[in-house]
C-alpha cells in the first residue's frame, strides 16, 4: 500500500467518524432538548396560575353633573358602556370611549321624591328596585346588549320600568321612607324587604297571583337593625344590627316565613352585608373596619348555623360598601375613607389595598365578566379599573392546602373541578390527586415488587435453562401487553369476579403461604438422598401443584366460612364490623392490574442484575461451605442491588406514570383514604378525564397541566435518585 | 508424632511416601461431558500437612482434580465422576455427605483473586458466619487470627471497614487465603493463587504458605517450577488427564522416574 492510499484511506476513516459523531450527538442533544421543551411547555401552561392579582387604572374622568348625587353605576360586559343612577330616579348611558351620552331615560319619580335605597336583584340580569321617599318601590330593569353588524359590535342600552308598589302610605304627619330595601327575584316570586321609617321589618313575596305581606319586627325584639341582605335563591334573609347581631330568616316558603338563628357577630354595628354568588357565604363589614365570612354548615347538633370561616384585612374606618364578583369569590370591600380592598373569599386573603380617590366613593361595581371595576366618588370622578385575576380560584393553598369549602364541615383536601352550575365553585386540591398516584403506586408495588423479584431471583439462580428460556420470553410477552388492554380486563372483567368471589380471594392470600409453609415442612421430612435424586425443576411443578391445591381449597371453603364466620356476605359484614365500604373497582384491583405492568420491568432488569453477578463471587461463597440460598442472599443479592434498586425505580417511574390501567380499573374518586377496597384518582388518570372538558386557558386547563408539570418532576426525580443511589449502589457492591 | 510408612498401591507409582495420608483418589474418572475423560484413572495420595504441588502442562487436568476435592466441580451441569475421593478416609462422593461442611473443611482459593464487595472484615468473617457464627467477638478473634495467619495484619488492621476491592492484588489474595482460613479448614486447595501476581506478592504468598504447612494440608496448582520446587513438599506431574508421576519434590526435580516428568521439568515441552 503507498503512502498516498494510506493517507487517502485515513481522510475516509477521519470523514466517517465525524459523520457518526454529528449523527450521534444529533440524537443525544435531541433527546435533551425535547425534554426540556416539554418541560418548558409545561411550565408555561401553567404558569398564569401563579400570576398574582392586578388592578390598573384605565380611566379617570368626571361625570359632567356634579350636582347630582349618584347611587348607583355599571358596566356591560365588554367594559364599552357605563351607566349611572341618581337619586332623582335618572339613569344615564355613556360610552366609555368618548362619553357619548347613548340613553336617558328614568324610573319616574313624582316631584320631590328621592331614591333613598336600592338593590341589586340579580348579579347577572341587573334588575333592581328603588325605595323611595314617598313609600315607594319601583323595579327596573337595565340592559346592556351587544347588537353585531357587519364588521363592529356595539351595546345597546335598554331601560324599563318594571313595577310600582306603594310600599308605605304616607300621611301629613308621617313619611313613607324605604329605608333600607333588597329586593330578589327568582323563577317564582319576586321578594321585597324593606325598613320604613318607623324602623318596622317588612317582607313582601309576590308573583303574578298571589300577595303575601308580613312584618317581621316582632322578631326583632329591642334590635335596631342597619342593613338588609338576601341570597340569590331567595331562601336566606339576613338582617343585621346596631349591635352586632345578625337575624337569620328562613324564606323558603312564603306561608311560612321564621326567625332560623340569630346571632353576635361583632360588638360594633353591622354597616355592610353582601352574599357572594353560590349564595352560601355572605360577607359582613363593620363600623370598626373588620370584614368576616360566614357560611351555614351542619354543626355536632345536627342543625345548620353560619359559621365564622373567612376573616379579612380590616379596613381602618367603618365598610360601608361590598360589590362582589358575578364570576368567583372576588369581592371589593370600601371603607367611610374611601379605602377599597379586593378580597378573593375561598382562599381567605385580602389580594390588594388601594385608594381610588382622595374622597369617599359612592357607588361602584365589578365588570360582568370579572375583569374590571367601575367607581364614583362622592365629587362624580369616575375610575375604570382593569383587574386581572384570571385564576383567583388556584392559589398554592387551595392547590397543596386544605381548605374550607363552602358546604363543607371543616377545611378539607377537596378535588371537584366541575360543577352543575355556574354558581358551583371548582375545588382545586391536588392533594387527592397526588394521593391517588401514590396509593395506586403502593399497592401496584406491593404486589409487583416480591412477585418480580423472586421470580428473577428463582430464574437467575436456581432454574434450569430449560425453565428460564420459557419463563423469560413469558414476562417479554406480559410486558408487550399494551396497558389499556390490561386496564380493560381488570376493570370490567375481572373486577365484577373478584368481588363475587371476594371471600375466595381472601383465602387464598391466607392458604396459599398456609399450605406453602407445610409444604416445605413436609418436604424436609423427605430423606436428603430422595430430594437429592430429584431433577431440577421439579420443584416449580410441586410448587404449582401445592398452588392449584391451595386455590381449589379457599374456593371451595369460601362459602362455608362466609357463612360460618362472615353471616353469608363478607361485603355486608365489613361494611357493619368495620365500616369499611367495597368497591367494586378498587385499589387491590388496580394493585393487581397495574403490577401486572410493572412486574416485566422489574423482573427483567432485576433478572439482568443477578445473573452478571460473576460465577467467581458465587464460587468463592460456595467454597466457604455457604449454601445455594445463603450464596443468593449474602453474595449474589447484595451485588446485584444497584440493579435491583434501579429495577424497581423504572418499575415505581412506571406505575406513577401509567394512565389507562389506573383510569380503567378504579372508579376514580378522588378521596383520600388509604382502604384497599375503594378507588383513588391518580393525577394522569385525572389529566386524562379531564383535560377534553377543561376550556384552553381557563384555570382547570392550567392545573392540569401543573399536574402534568408535577408528574414529569415526581418521575424525573425519581429516575435521577434512582439513577444515583443504583450508581452507588453499584460502586461499593459491583466493582468485581 | 507418629509417621506411619504407607506403601501406594498405584502401579505407576512405587515410590513411598512417610507421612499420613488425608485425601486420597482411588480410580477416579471425571467426565465433563460423557464419554470423554478427562482425569483417568487417578489413584493418589496425598499426605497430610504437607504442601502437594500439582505440575503439568495446560489443560492437563490439574484444576480438575484439585476441584474433585471439595466438589467445585459439582457446579458443572452434565459432569460427574467415577471412582472416589476419600478425605480423612471417608468418600466424599457419598450420598450422606453434606456438601456444606464438607467445603467447610476443604477451603480453596482461587486463580483469580475474588474478594467480595464487602469490607475487608466482612470478607474474612463471611465464612464462619454462613457455619453458625454469630458472636461478635469471637467473630473479631477469628478474623484477626486469620489475618495474621495470612500476613495481612498489619496492613489492613486500620481499616477493617473499607471495601476489600480497595486492596492491592496481592492483598486481596491474602485476603482471599485469610477468608479461607477463617473457616479454620484442614485442607486448603491453591489454583495458581499466585500466576497473577508479581514477585514481590508472589514471594509473600509463598512465605504465607511456608507458613501454613504447619498447620494444614496444602494442596496448589502452579505453572511456576521453581515455585513448586521452593514451596512443596510433593510433586504430582499430571499429563492429558493421567497422573503420571507423584513423589517428594526432591525426587521430582532430581530424579524423575519418568522421561516424561523428566522433560518437562527440564523444559523441553510444557
Ligand atoms: N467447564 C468445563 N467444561 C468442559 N470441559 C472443561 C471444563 N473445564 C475444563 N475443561 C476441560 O478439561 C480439561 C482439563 O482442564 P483443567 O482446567 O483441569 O486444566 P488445567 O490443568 O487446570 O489447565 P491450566 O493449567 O491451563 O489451568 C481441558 O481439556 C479443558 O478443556
Ligand atoms: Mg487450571
Amino acid at each position: 500500500m503507498s503512502i498516498s492510499t494510506n493517507e487517502q484511506f485515513r481522510k475516509k476513516v477521519d470523514r466517517a467518524n465525524k459523520t457518526a459523531r454529528i449523527i450521534i450527538s444529533f440524537g443525544g442533544y435531541g433527546v435533551i432538548i425535547s425534554i426540556i421543551f416539554i418541560l418548558l411547555f409545561l411550565m408555561y401552561q401553567s404558569l398564569p396560575l401563579s400570576f398574582s392579582v392586578s388592578i390598573k387604572e384605565m380611566l379617570s374622568f368626571s361625570y359632567d353633573k356634579p350636582d347630582k348625587r349618584i347611587i348607583a353605576i355599571g358596566l356591560d360586559q365588554y367594559q364599552e358602556v357605563y351607566y349611572v343612577l341618581n337619586d332623582k330616579g335618572y339613569v344615564e348611558f355613556y360610552r366609555l370611549s368618548d362619553k357619548v351620552l347613548l340613553l336617558r331615560d328614568s324610573v319616574g319619580l313624582n316631584k320631590d321624591e328621592k331614591i333613598l335605597s336600592i338593590s341589586k336583584g340579580d348579579y347577572l340580569k341587573d334588575r333592581f328596585a328603588v325605595g323611595t321617599n314617598s313609600g315607594r318601590i319601583i323595579q327596573a330593569e337595565i340592559r346592556m346588549l351587544p347588537e353585531y353588524g357587519k364588521q363592529d359590535r356595539t351595546i345597546v342600552p335598554h331601560f324599563k320600568v318594571k313595577d310600582i308598589y306603594q310600599a308605605e302610605i304616607p300621611t301629613d304627619s308621617i313619611p313613607a321612607h324605604i329605608e333600607e330595601l333588597v329586593f330578589r327575584q327568582n323563577d317564582d316570586y319576586d321578594f321585597y324587604v324593606w325598613i320604613n321609617h318607623a324602623q318596622e321589618l317588612m317582607l313582601r313575596i309576590t308573583d303574578d297571583y298571589d300577595e303575601y305581606r308580613k312584618d317581621l319586627t316582632e322578631f326583632l325584639g329591642e334590635s335596631k337593625l342597619t342593613k338588609l341582605e338576601m341570597d340569590y335563591n331567595a331562601e336566606k334573609l339576613i338582617a343585621g344590627t346596631i349591635s352586632g347581631e345578625l337575624f337569620w330568616f328562613d324564606i323558603s316558603d312564603p306561608e311560612e316565613v321564621y326567625l332560623k338563628d340569630n346571632w353576635k357577630v361583632s360588638d360594633t354595628p353591622v354597616s355592610s352585608l353582601a352574599f357572594l354568588i353560590g349564595s352560601n357565604t355572605i360577607i359582613i363589614g363593620n363600623t370598626d373596619g373588620q370584614v368576616t365570612g360566614y357560611f351555614p354548615t351542619r354543626t355536632l347538633d345536627n342543625v345548620f348555623r353560619f359559621m365564622p370561616v373567612y376573616s379579612f384585612d380590616t379596613h381602618a374606618a367603618a365598610v360601608e360598601q361590598i360589590y362582589i364578583s358575578p364570576r368567583n369569590r372576588t369581592f371589593l370591600t370600601i371603607d367611610s375613607h374611601g379605602k377599597a380592598h379586593l378580597n378573593y373569599s375561598t382562599t381567605n386573603q385580602t389580594q390588594i389595598e388601594f385608594k381610588p380617590f382622595d374622597n369617599t366613593v359612592q357607588a361602584g361595581a365589578i365588570a360582568p365578566k370579572s375583569d374590571g371595576i367601575i367607581l364614583i366618588d362622592s365629587k362624580n370622578q369616575i375610575g375604570h379599573y382593569k383587574l386581572e385575576d384570571e385564576h383567583p380560584e388556584a392559589t398554592l393553598q387551595t392547590l397543596f392546602g386544605k381548605v374550607w369549602y363552602e358546604g363543607y364541615e371543616k377545611p378539607e383536601f377537596v378535588w371537584q373541578s366541575t360543577g352543575g352550575s355556574d354558581e358551583f365553585e371548582p375545588k382545586f386540591s391536588l392533594i387527592p390527586l397526588i394521593f391517588g398516584t401514590l396509593k395506586g403506586t403502593l399497592y401496584a408495588m406491593l404486589f409487583s415488587i416480591p412477585l418480580a423479584l423472586l421470580a428473577a431471583i428463582y430464574v437467575s439462580q436456581f432454574s434450569p435453562k430449560w425453565l428460564s428460556s420459557v419463563i423469560k420470553p413469558t414476562v417479554e410477552i406480559m410486558a408487550a401487553l399494551p396497558s389499556v388492554v390490561i386496564g380493560f380486563l381488570a376493570g370490567l372483567y375481572f373486577s365484577p369476579i373478584f368481588e363475587e368471589n371476594l371471600m375466595a380471594i381472601f383465602l387464598v392470600s391466607i392458604v396459599v403461604p398456609v399450605v406453602s409453609l407445610f409444604g416445605i415442612m413436609g418436604w424436609r421430612l423427605v430423606p436428603e438422598v430422595q430430594r437429592m435424586r430429584m431433577p431440577l425443576g421439579w420443584e416449580l411443578i410441586l410448587t404449582f401443584a401445592l398452588f392449584i391445591i391451595s386455590v381449589w381449597l379457599s374456593f371451595s371453603l369460601a362459602d362455608t366460612i362466609e357463612n360460618l364466620f362472615f353471616a353469608g356476605n363478607i361485603k355486608q359484614w365489613l361494611y357493619d364490623a368495620w365500616n369499611i365500604n367495597y368497591d367494586q373497582r378498587n385499589s387491590l384491583v388496580v394493585g393487581f392490574a397495574l403490577g401486572f405492568a410493572v412486574i416485566p420491568i422489574i423482573f427483567t432488569i432485576s433478572e439482568d442484575a443477578l445473573s452478571n453477578v460473576p460465577d467467581s463471587l458465587t464460587s468463592a461463597s460456595l467454597a466457604l461451605g455457604a449454601s445455594r440460598w445463603q450464596t443468593v442472599y449474602r453474595v449474589v443479592i447484595p451485588a446485584a442491588a444497584g440493579g435491583i434498586f434501579a429495577a424497581v425505580m423504572l418499575g415505581l417511574g412506571r406505575a406513577i406514570g401509567e394512565t389507562m390501567i389506573v383510569l380503567m380499573a378504579t372508579g376514580n374518586t378522588p378521596i383520600l383514604d388509604l382502604s384497599p377496597f375503594n378507588g383513588f384518582r391518580a393525577m394522569s388518570a385525572c389529566i386524562a378525564v379531564e383535560i377534553p372538558e377543561a376550556p384552553v386557558g381557563g384555570t382547570l386547563y392550567r392545573i392540569l397541566f401543573l399536574t402534568a408539570f408535577l408528574l414529569f418532576i415526581f418521575t424525573f426525580l425519581i429516575n435521577s435518585i434512582a439513577a444515583r443511589i443504583s450508581d452507588k449502589l453499584r460502586k461499593k457492591y459491583a466493582r468485581f | 508424632m507418629v509417621n506411619m510408612k504407607t506403601t501406594l498401591r498405584d502401579n505407576n507409582l512405587d515410590t513411598k511416601v512417610s507421612a499420613k495420608t488425608i485425601i486420597e483418589t482411588i480410580d477416579l474418572d471425571f467426565y465433563y461431558v460423557p464419554e470423554e475423560k478427562a482425569l483417568k484413572t487417578v489413584n493418589l495420595r496425598i499426605p497430610e500437612k504437607k504442601v502437594t504441588a500439582f505440575i503439568g502442562p495446560s489443560g492437563c487436568g490439574k484444576s480438575t482434580l484439585l476441584r474433585c476435592f471439595n466438589r467445585m466441580n459439582d457446579l458443572i451441569i452434565g459432569s460427574y465422576i467415577e471412582g472416589s475421593v476419600l478425605i480423612e478416609g471417608r468418600n466424599i462422593y457419598d450420598k450422606q455427605v453434606r456438601l456444606e461442611e464438607l467445603r467447610n473443611k476443604v477451603g480453596m482459593v482461587f486463580q483469580k483473586s475474588n474478594p467480595f464487595p464487602m469490607s475487608i472484615w466482612e470478607n474474612v468473617a463471611f465464612g464462619p458466619k454462613v457455619n453458625g457464627v454469630s458472636s461478635k467477638s469471637e467473630l473479631d478473634d477469628i478474623v484477626e487470627s486469620a489475618l495474621k495467619q495470612a500476613d495481612l495484619w498489619r496492613e489492613v488492621n486500620d481499616r477493617m471497614d473499607q471495601s476489600a476491592l480497595d486492596l492491592s492484588g496481592g492483598q486481596q489474595q491474602r485476603l482471599c487465603i485469610a477468608r479461607t482460613l477463617a473457616n479454620k479448614p484442614s485442607i486448603i486447595l491453591m489454583d495458581e493463587p499466585a500466576s497473577a501476581l508479581d514477585p514481590i506478592s508472589t514471594g509473600k504468598i509463598e512465605e504465607t504458605i511456608e507458613e501454613l504447612k504447619k498447620e494444614y494440608t496444602i494442596v496448589i496448582v502452579t505453572h511456576n517450577m521453581q515455585q513448586a520446587a521452593r514451596v512443596s513438599d510433593y510433586t504430582a506431574f499430571m499429563m492429558v488427564g493421567e497422573m503420571v508421576e507423584f513423589d517428594q519434590t526432591n525426587t521430582i526435580f532430581t530424579n524423575p522416574k519418568k522421561k516424561l516428568t523428566e522433560e518437562y521439568i527440564t523444559g523441553r515441552f510444557g
